[in-house]
């Protein structure tokens, strides 16, 4: 069984996130449902929130237009952004009416009778996404490989552990000396399970 | 903006200013005024940086007034680097201030007679052209400096660099900002040798005593500026993410596409995209004590800008763009925005076309000079352009010479002018744009879009060329239109989106003129500047074999999508068949 984080969040912390987001982390779920259904089921984000505000939509990298034809499969890279500016932006955007500009990098509308099982996917997210989805992460959880905490950890100003004191792992609290000495990114070891507990107070995010 | 300033740099007994009223070219503006006088008045088989070609530099139909957006100043010529027509655009102050003064253009002709340096200075009394070799090879951070000391701290400046006084292709023109800094530049083609080969080092510009321009009802034009404005405002894109990230936003999301030029136009995605993206510069800058939100002119209200401050918090440069953090990122495999940062501030500062030098700096790293990634081997090679040596005046010539001296094969240029920062396999309409524009690769030409003038997927198949083809069109149409205006291109997601804001649009330009303008009669605006333009490269010599994308993107598969340009030749051949 894989390790689990639990960091304390302070108020000004999910920029700290913000680059994590980017590049993406992991969540497991039920794949094999549509793109518009992860989004409400996993992220509860509701149909009027996804219409207004994720402009643009990522499978592996092909653009979306319509994320209820668009299936979620096991090991998908995901990404969601907001509007795009320009012409290559409203090239890109979701069911744009330059959709025809990028038609070799555009998801074909897949079939639906794909089988559901339990399994995992990347989420990246962009601009003010990051603001705006990147706080359901946190309280949800994520997982994120050892080699990514790792990275993570170098690309964080300063005494990285010490952000997020008290640190859980697997439950126990840790000193930061000792999370500087471990090795997080063994081969064989499963995902990390990074969990945020909110100081003070969640509404002060 | 009843007249036009013509300086003959070559006069018998030293430059002379006249002025003309604006006769034939009466009621243009912009992109539409310069492409109308170089057409009629450059031959173009001229050497560019000859006595017969001309440097037109004209505001929009809308600078100098209160609306929103006006501030963008067209500077046109025929371009030492394509060998065509030109047009390159900026931000900054000068568009306002040159409207306030009266002036529809300034046109310098002729060419001095030795290496003498000339600087302009225009007021509301008149022109004073001085010669100044004190200027000669100054950068143009120190050369605003000197200016402000001598003429006041209300100027606004238009100049060139080292480059453009050692007339390299890649050579810019720069344009004071709000804070008279000169960081914002009309970039591309070279217009900066041109301006360097009529001897003019700067013209300083100050309105003190004018008032803004007036509409002819200003009622009406007071409404449609407050929609105009609720428009921007109100869209995610102009409102909320231009502002917070400014036009850096896109690497990601292009990266995520697979359509992010990257080793030199070799993939389509950067490994280093996210630490150089719009969302780590904005808070870097932030936490440097910069700005993630800062406007390039009065009355820019998306303010997609920034300050760009070093890691001990001192000013460096604005907020580089996207093109800008692309061609010295991700095209060369950089992937520190400190050293992108200090490349934008070298490309301004020597005055250089940051897209232009970023692809170089590419080709030069194919040829070895120095490896990708190699941040402090891409500052030591703009220092050498900036100075002047053999080899830095090799790569100022921009990426087709520096490909051709260092027998580069993958050179991604079209008419000689290096490619932006969308890979046209990823994204084959841009393709279309690329190749076809009169302009050389250019992203901005085929930019701006307005539904209600468009017949956007409607006769035909949106997945056929021929589907693209018309699109491009209709959009490089629409583009020129807007170039005319001195409106921002910026505004182009807004008024696609919404209706209404286009038609603020067509209301502030009626309101302002006493017209009755619409959306065909922008059409046909946008049409007759692209026919001047296409005609005047077809008698400079260009032919259909000008209008194609470099052999390479038909061939090479671009990753991770593994795939080539598809759009046929003979399809290019009908973009302009209207």
């Amino acid at each position: 069984m894989g390790k689990n984080l639990t960091l304390t969040l302070k108020p000004d912390g999910l920029r700290t996130f913000s680059l994590l987001f980017q590049q993406g982390v992991i969540i497991k779920t039920q794949v094999g449902c549509s793109f518009r259904e992860f989004l409400l089921r996993d992220l509860g984000l509701s149909y009027d929130f996804q219409e207004a505000r994720i402009q643009t939509l990522f499978i592996n990298g092909k653009a979306v237009d319509n994320p209820e034809k668009a299936i979620v499969r096991d090991g998908t890279t995901l990404a969601l952004s907001g509007a795009m500016p320009g012409l290559v932006g409203a090239t890109l955007r979701r069911g744009g009416s330059y959709a025809s500009l990028r038609h070799t990098i555009t998801l074909s509308e897949e079939e639906d009778n794909v089988t559901k099982k339990e399994g995992q996917v990347v989420l990246k997210l962009f601009n003010l996404l990051v603001s705006e989805i990147g706080p359901i992460l946190l309280a949800k959880g994520f997982w994120i490989k050892g080699e990514d905490l790792e990275k993570f950890a170098r690309n964080v100003q300063g005494d990285f552990w010490s952000h997020w004191s008290p640190v859980l792992l697997n439950g126990q609290k840790m000193n930061n000396q000792v999370l500087e000495q471990m090795v997080w990114a063994p081969k064989t070891e499963d995902p990390i399970l990074i969990k945020i507990t909110f100081s003070p107070d969640p509404s002060s995010l | 903006m009843d007249k036009i300033l013509r300086i003959n740099m070559g006069a018998k007994g030293g430059p002379k200013a006249s002025e003309e009223p604006v006769g034939p070219y009466a009621g243009l503006g912009g992109r539409g005024m310069t492409s109308a006088v170089v057409a009629k008045e450059v031959p173009p088989t001229c050497h560019p940086l000859g006595e017969d070609n001309k440097l037109v530099i004209a505001p929009g139909m809308l600078s100098g007034t209160t609306a929103a957006m006006s501030g963008r100043l067209s500077i046109g010529c025929k371009s030492p680097l394509t060998g065509g027509i030109k047009e390159a655009n900026s931000g900054g102050q000068p568009s306002q201030v040159l409207a306030r003064l009266g002036y529809a253009a300034i046109v310098l002709e002729g060419k001095p007679g030795d290496d003498t340096l000339y600087k302009i200075f225009i007021n509301k009394d008149g022109v004073k052209i001085t010669p100044d070799n004190s200027l000669k090879m100054l950068p143009n951070y120190d050369l605003v400096t000197k200016m402000k000391a001598e003429y006041g701290d209300k100027i606004t400046c238009i100049s060139i660099g080292p480059a453009g006084e050692m007339k390299l292709g890649a050579a810019s023109i720069a344009c004071t900002d709000m804070e008279q800094r000169p960081t914002r530049h009309a970039g591309r083609g070279g217009v900066g040798a041109v301006m360097g080969s009529k001897g003019v080092k700067v013209i300083v510009l100050d309105d003190t005593g004018k008032t803004m321009r007036a509409p002819k009802d200003p009622v009406k034009f007071k409404e449609a500026t407050r929609l105009w404005v609720k428009g921007l405002q109100g869209h995610p894109v102009t409102g909320q993410g231009l502002p917070a990230y400014g036009t850096n936003v896109l690497t990601n999301v292009l990266n995520e596409a697979g359509g992010y030029p990257t080793y030199n136009f070799k993939e389509g995605r950067f490994a280093g995209a996210a630490k150089i993206s719009g969302e780590a510069q904005a808070e870097l800058e932030t936490a440097r004590g910069g700005k993630a939100t800062h406007g390039c002119h009065r009355g820019c209200v998306i303010r997609c800008s920034g300050i760009f401050n070093d890691k001990d918090g001192h000013y460096l440069t604005k907020q580089p763009e996207y093109e800008t953090v692309w061609a010295h990122g991700g095209n060369c495999g950089i992937d520190d925005l400190d050293v992108i940062a200090q490349l934008d501030f070298l490309d301004d500062n020597y005055g250089l076309d940051t897209i232009e030098m970023g692809a170089t700096i590419g080709v030069a790293m194919e040829a070895g000079l120095i490896k990708f990634g190699d941040g402090q081997g891409a500052i030591n090679l703009i220092k050498e352009v900036g100075q002047g040596t053999p080899l830095g005046r090799i790569l100022g010539s921009g990426a087709a010479v520096t490909g051709k001296v260092f027998g580069v094969e993958r050179v991604p240029v079209v008419k000689g002018q290096a490619m932006p920062a969308y890979d046209p396999r990823a994204v084959q309409g841009i393709g279309v744009t690329y190749a076809t524009t009169p302009q050389g690769a250019d992203h901005t030409a085929g930019y701006a879009v307005a539904t209600n003038i468009l017949n956007v997927g409607g006769k035909l198949d949106p997945l056929s060329s021929e589907g693209q083809v018309e699109l491009s069109r209709n959009l490089q149409i629409a583009t020129a239109a807007i170039d005319a205006t001195g409106m921002c291109l910026f505004i182009a997601f807004a008024i696609m989106d919404q209706p209404e804001t286009f038609q603020a649009l067509l209301d502030i330009i009626n309101a302002f003129y006493g017209l009755n303008l619409t959306a065909d009669d922008v059409t046909a605006l946008g049409k007759s500047i692209l026919k001047n333009e296409r005609e005047f490269n077809l008698k400079a010599g260009f032919t259909k074999e000008q209008d194609r994308l470099p052999d390479f993107f038909k061939k090479e598969l671009l990753a991770p999508h593994n795939i080539t340009f598809k759009v046929k030749d003979e399809d290019l051949d009908q973009v302009f068949n209207w």
